[in-house]
């Protein structure tokens, strides 16, 4: 598992394109289902599949260990946005929460991560090989 | 050599990009402003800055818009600040490049780099809050953010400032994508 991290407009799809050199078998964060999300190669916009699954309800307990059982090898690109003044309505603030609580059990899934700035990928963690 | 500076406000961006340029040694040193002195406010911002400056032999340009009409000293050292402040200005002003802004930023700063030896650039986070902001400010982000990737991949520097500590994000030499 993958994991790309950044600011909003960091260039973090086209890295995952060039230097990752992922082409296709992407799903959108915008409108995918979560089925989606175990059988595709990437998703970007993860961030908004989040927002979505919690407009609807629906529980994201154990997400990053249900992937690494039905899709492994898959590239995660989300959005950071923990870096704001607390937001005055109540499910930005679930939200905001839900997202990094998300995102810190991926990035302990992950073999790898990264995050962008300004288009460059750096790495801020690797595995170890076995 | 064009060095990209980046880091969210009040993270020390400005002190180490002026350090930066005193470090390239005796060329000639000219500080471009882009911010317009509008109010009080900018004007106080504007004399902070100048305040820090005062003994490091800066020659000040302040050119708000347009930066392909500005003309420096071949063979000078520039700091240019800020560019989130120059796209502003582009957009927001009247009569200036609007929806054009990211070709006019992007045009204007590499017809400084032709003139100079080097060019230091100050830009800004604004990309990770996570708000959903109404129409022209979301525009205004994405532009900031495609300029900032240009600008990221045409510098031999890359530096992230971090309450005065500078985090390298690209050097000559290694991999863009290096732990």
């Amino acid at each position: 598992m993958i994991l790309v991290v950044g600011g909003a407009f960091q260039g973090k799809y086209k890295f995952a394109n060039e230097k990752l050199n992922i082409r296709d078998g992407w799903a959108d964060g915008d409108d995918c289902q979560f089925s989606d999300i175990c059988r595709c190669r990437a998703i970007q916009h993860f961030h908004r599949y989040v927002k979505r699954a919690m407009e609807s309800h629906y529980d994201l307990t154990g997400l990053a260990a249900k992937l690494r059982e039905k899709n492994p090898d898959i590239t995660i690109l989300t959005n950071e946005l923990g870096s704001g003044v607390v937001p005055a309505d109540q499910f930005d603030r679930m939200y905001r929460d839900e997202l990094g609580r998300v995102c810190e059990e991926l990035a302990a899934e992950a073999d790898e991560v990264y995050r962008v700035i300004c288009g460059i990928g750096m790495i801020i963690k690797k595995k170890a090989a076995d | 050599m064009i060095h990209l500076i980046t880091g969210g406000v009040g993270s020390g961006k400005s002190g180490y990009a002026e350090q930066q340029i005193v470090e390239l040694g005796d060329g000639e040193r000219i500080y471009l402003a882009t911010m317009a002195a509008k109010d009080d406010e900018s004007r106080m911002r504007i004399e902070k800055h100048r305040e820090r400056r005062r003994g490091l032999n800066f020659t000040t340009i302040e050119k708000p818009t347009r930066l392909g009409e500005v003309e420096v000293p071949a063979g000078s050292n520039v700091l240019l600040e800020c560019v989130s402040n120059l796209l502003a200005n582009e957009m927001f002003m009247p009569g200036q490049s609007g929806i054009h802004s990211v070709n006019a930023v992007i045009d204007g700063i590499e017809h400084l780099d032709r003139q100079c030896a080097n060019l230091v650039i100050v830009t800004n986070e604004v990309f990770s809050d996570g708000v959903q902001y109404g129409n022209m400010t979301h525009i205004y982000m994405e532009f900031l953010g495609l300029i900032n990737q240009h600008l990221g991949r045409m510098s031999d520097l890359v530096t992230e400032v971090v309450y005065g500590i500078p985090v390298p994000v690209k050097r000559p030499g290694h991999p863009e994508v290096s732990l």
